[in-house]
């Protein structure tokens, strides 16, 4: 009987040390967690790479298309804001927009009932956001070398801009999913976001080509910022004020954080 | 807090690791009581049935058990764990089956039963071993490379036992684990269910069909408006109507419930069926009723049988168990 070759797994056999704990614990379920998205969004990943690519690539080369002269900066600013883009799109609204689709077909309770450690589940979603936003990163710089004839000074600030800029933006999408109760708000903010990210933030362009009030209101979020310190790590001389932009990314991230801490923490 | 420790102490060395959950409360918005001071206690290799209407608070309490909720008052352990104070502990000596779909579409299935596997800390090895003898017993073999979308439902619930049960926590909470299987992979489902009991797990079955439970579990609660009306093994839940027999009516389609005569001392209908529980010493006059009934044309056919938990059921709750009818 195949039924009775099976011993009981040590979680069910008695023992006085049977709860997992330690990096150990936490290795194995970030590895495990990272697995588990890659496997779940196997039917996505190459679309969306794609996606991200030909969207990086669409504005790098449309700029192009708009002005039949392209300033040298102006190309510059396009071409070094839209990595941030690729950075942030998977985190920021994939992400939640995933996670209130599991609260509408009721998984959420299953997933939220899966025994890790909330931070290794946090820390899989953000190295899955990360490794599925660098390749578009990478096409949309090749291809602004190639059509602008732009180089790049990569400096090792490019490694921490880029980490600290995909952490944020997966980061304030993880605490939005799982802090919104009605998945229906969370899809309305996350489509504001992508309305807001490609109008209204100082991404593509300079702050100061906003009007006052709105490059203002900008300051006080990350996104411009963000589009600042990868510029930083990718020119010289361009930008000012890095350090307060690694501060406010800084503090958005840690905000994110939090209200994924206190939205995983609570329970009805 | 001494006293508690002390206790923790004594299960660690014992090994005790009965469930306790006393006095369970669960509030909402200040008045809502959707758990009333619920009490239980289950054992290691009990197979535990929660049977209860839709709403009744079943989910609700399954819920506290595995952290997802917080209980308004009352504490709920497993051996030596406080499972309240400490969510992580009960995510990692619990297993939860939700009645929801899994989130399975795009996985394939042994993938998936393996995955979850190695997320609640089996080893790849045991994992895959296991995995592969969960998807024979349970004979969804040929689907073992198929992605979850294109699975039915029933097979989608036998996956998601699996992924559940594949590396099983010491208490197994299984929320109407039967929906959707058909009848021959039920019979295959159930025995796995036991096979865990037999292995050590207290697992918990919650369910709104009798009948099922009736053969399958150790012991059963049924829960009503929150509050836990009745408790024991099937036969003894059943000790109080040993003397009754089940009386079942098949009414014309829309035929009024007939006027009942005195000694039908309590009834139910769903549907065009009437069902009601007679005293043995009058089983003659009711058969003499029904065939009344049948011979006005009010009536179709009629069945007069032994009681079964189902009754039990009916006459605590007002509900028929497995489509939720309503008192007549």
């Amino acid at each position: 009987m195949a039924e009775l070759a099976w011993t009981p797994p040590p979680a069910i056999a008695p023992s006085s040390t049977i709860l997992r704990s330690g990096v150990p614990y936490w290795l194995h379920s970030y590895r495990a967690l990272i697995r588990w998205h890659l496997a779940g969004l196997r039917m996505w990943l190459s679309l969306l790479a794609s996606i991200q690519i030909l969207a990086g690539a669409g504005f790098v080369l449309g700029i192009g298309l708009f002005f039949r002269h392209i300033p040298a900066t102006a190309a510059l600013f396009v071409s070094t804001g839209v990595p941030v883009i690729n950075l942030v799109m998977i985190g920021l609204i994939l992400g939640p927009q995933l996670v209130a689709d599991q609260k509408l077909q009721q998984s959420y309770d299953f997933v939220r009932a899966l025994p890790v450690p909330e931070t290794a589940a946090a820390g899989a979603w953000y190295t899955v956001c990360l490794l599925a936003g660098i390749p578009a990163v990478v096409v949309s710089l090749v291809i602004a070398e190639a059509r602008y004839g732009i180089s790049f000074t990569l400096s090792p600030a490019i490694l921490p801009a880029v980490l600290l800029t995909a952490f944020t933006g997966t980061m304030i999408g993880y605490g939005l999913g799982h802090a919104v109760p009605n998945p229906t708000v969370t899809r309305l903010v996350t489509q504001l976001f992508i309305f807001a990210i490609f109008g209204f933030t100082p991404i593509l362009f300079p702050a100061r080509q906003l009007p006052g009030w709105l490059a203002a209101v900008n300051w006080w979020f990350p996104f411009g910022h963000m589009a600042v310190i990868v510029r930083a790590g990718l020119t010289s001389g361009l930008v000012h004020g890095v350090g307060t932009s690694y501060a406010v990314v800084a503090v958005w991230g840690v905000i994110g954080v939090v209200a994924s801490a206190w939205a995983l923490g609570r329970r009805g | 807090m001494v006293a508690s420790t002390t206790r923790a102490q004594t299960d660690r060395m014992s090994g005790d690791w009965s469930f306790r959950a006393e006095g369970v409360t669960k509030i909402y918005g200040g008045t809502l009581r959707a758990n009333d001071a619920i009490t239980l206690n289950v054992q290691p290799g009990e197979v535990y049935g929660l049977l209860g209407p839709n709403g009744a608070g079943k989910s609700t309490l399954v819920k506290q058990v595995i952290g997802l909720l917080k209980p308004t008052e009352g504490r709920i352990t497993l051996g030596p764990f406080d499972l309240v104070a400490d969510p992580g502990a009960a995510r990692q000596l619990c297993s939860y089956l939700p009645q929801a779909p899994m989130p399975i579409d795009s996985f394939r299935v042994r993938e998936v039963i393996e995955l979850t596997g190695r997320i609640r800390g089996g080893d790849r090895a045991a994992v895959r071993r296991r995995a592969g003898q969960l998807i024979e017993a349970l004979d969804i073999g040929e689907w073992a490379t198929t992605m979850g979308q294109r699975l039915s439902g029933g097979v989608k619930r036998l996956v998601g036992f699996s992924m559940v049960t594949v590396w099983p926590g010491r208490v197994v909470i299984l929320d109407e684990p039967t929906n959707d299987v058909d009848p021959l992979r039920r019979r295959l489902l159930w025995d796995q269910i036991r096979l865990l009991g037999r292995q050590g797990c207290s697992v918990f079955l919650v369910t709104h069909n009798v009948m099922e439970a009736e053969k399958s579990v150790d012991r059963l609660a049924i829960i009503a408006n929150g509050r836990l009306i009745a408790e024991g093994t099937p036969s003894s839940l059943k000790a109080d109507d040993r003397g009754h027999l089940r009386l079942q009516i098949m009414l014309v389609p829309g035929a009024r419930t007939p006027e009942l005569p005195h000694w039908i001392s309590h009834h139910v209908r769903v549907g065009h069926n009437l069902i009601a529980a007679i005293n043995e010493v009058d089983a003659a006059h009711s058969i003499g009723w029904a065939a009344e009934l049948i011979g006005d044309g009010i009536a179709e056919e009629y069945a007069l049988g032994a009681t079964t938990l189902e009754d039990v059921y009916i006459r605590l709750t007002g509900h028929v168990s497995a489509d939720d009818g309503q008192q007549d």
